[in-house]
């Protein structure tokens, strides 16, 4: 298997973020960006299982699995400062982003019964927040992907929160859905970011 | 489940066998795929445009609308052509975020040229021999030209519009996807 970007490491990972930050607190990019920080190991030995004919899906927020899917460092800085952070696609890597909550969840499937249909080696990675998994569409999505047995793997990334909303109190829970899951095709980490939920926190909000 | 057949077992008129013959045509090709409800089994006058399709080329879908409309646009990125078949419009109202946000938006999402191209196929619910009130019977075609920038819509107000438009749908290079509406009605005549 041809792994990718093996050569990145942590601190790769958080100065991309840091030089983003930076860019948009000093008012070069025009467009709202989402940011990570704390899962950056975690991602990079996720990424160890994902080839480079393998398929990505994520949310708004998306800047490292760009670069762990091989997306240039500068091709992804130049999609950014033209306003893409929100939903960073690119194709030739196989990788999608969708702005919208649990957007990129039925096109990840529907590739992965391509691939299954087609029988190919190929595998989906579709990457999720803890209140998106909390969706009815997640749930589906989650249940015909193992009822069918597809080659995809939900990662679900907990923060605890969406937005600044608390996911477990809002749904009057302890544990969320997928915490108490025993479908094998959910992976979940949980992290804490730096960054809040849009922005650097220098500059206004979006 | 005898009487829900009965109930489509009515003469062919030749609205309904157009679309029969578009949907064959479009099912000789080895990229097309259909998938929705009533699919693959019996449900709706749909069902019966499609009895001559070779079965691995139905997929029936849960009902879950946006999911389905998600999972058509994930498999044209995956190189098939789907057609995504929602037998109401009022019923494809669900899929609105798959298909405003999502396939209308592909090609900037994207940034290429030619995106995939995924096919709808819906229908204006009849009025005969039962009216089945407010829920059914919409048409929302100028509803949905209004949101949709980069899908053509087109509605099949006459027979001889079908098999080109669905022609059309297929064999068109420009990535542009493409909603065709029926008019079930137009089945009895």
């Amino acid at each position: 298997m041809l792994l990718l970007s093996m050569e990145l490491i942590k601190q790769d990972l958080v100065d991309f973020e840091d030089k983003v930050a930076d860019a948009f607190n000093s008012g070069k990019i025009k467009a709202p960006i989402h940011l990570y920080s704390g899962n950056e190991d975690l991602l990079i030995n996720i990424f160890k299982s994902i080839s480079k004919d393998d398929w990505v899906f994520c949310s708004w927020r998306s800047h490292y699995q760009c670069l762990l899917k091989g997306v240039p460092e500068s091709d992804l800085f130049e999609a950014i400062l033209e306003g893409r952070s929100i939903a960073l696609s690119f194709l030739e890597y196989k990788i999608f982003s969708s702005a919208i909550v649990s957007g990129q969840i039925p096109i990840a499937l529907g590739v992965a019964m391509s691939i299954k249909r087609e029988f190919s080696k190929e595998k989906v990675f579709c990457f999720l927040g803890d209140m998106t998994a909390e969706t009815g569409i997640a749930q589906s999505a989650f249940t015909y992907a193992e009822n069918f047995d597809l080659p995809i793997t939900f990662i679900v990334e907990d923060n605890g929160i969406s937005v600044c909303t608390d996911t477990r109190q809002t749904w009057g829970v302890k544990k969320l859905r997928f915490e108490e899951s025993d479908n094998k095709k959910i992976i979940t980490y949980k992290y804490s970011n730096k960054y809040p939920h849009a922005g650097a926190g220098k500059r206004v909000q979006f | 489940m005898q009487e829900l057949v009965s109930e489509f077992n009515f003469k062919m008129g030749i609205y309904q066998a157009e679309l029969k013959r578009a949907m064959n045509y479009l099912s000789a090709n080895s990229k097309v795929i259909f998938l929705g409800q009533a699919v693959a089994f019996p449900g709706t006058a749909m069902t019966t445009t499609l009895e001559d399709i070779d079965k691995n080329k139905l997929i029936e879908m849960p009902v879950e609308e946006d999911l389905q409309m998600g999972v058509a646009t994930g498999m044209a990125m995956h190189g098939l052509v789907p057609v995504s078949i929602f037998p109401r419009w009022n019923f494809m109202l669900l899929a609105v975020n798959q298909i405003v946000n999502h396939l209308d938006k592909l090609q900037e999402l994207l940034n290429v040229k030619v995106p995939p191209k995924v096919i709808i196929r819906t229908g204006i619910g009849s009025l005969k021999p039962l009216d089945p009130g407010p829920q059914h019977k919409g048409d929302y075609t100028t509803a949905f030209k209004a949101m949709c920038n980069k899908i053509e819509i087109v509605r099949l107000d006459s027979s001889d519009m079908i098999f080109p438009s669905y022609k059309r749908a297929l064999e068109r290079e420009d990535g542009i996807s493409t909603i065709i509406v029926e008019w079930s009605d137009k089945y009895y005549e």
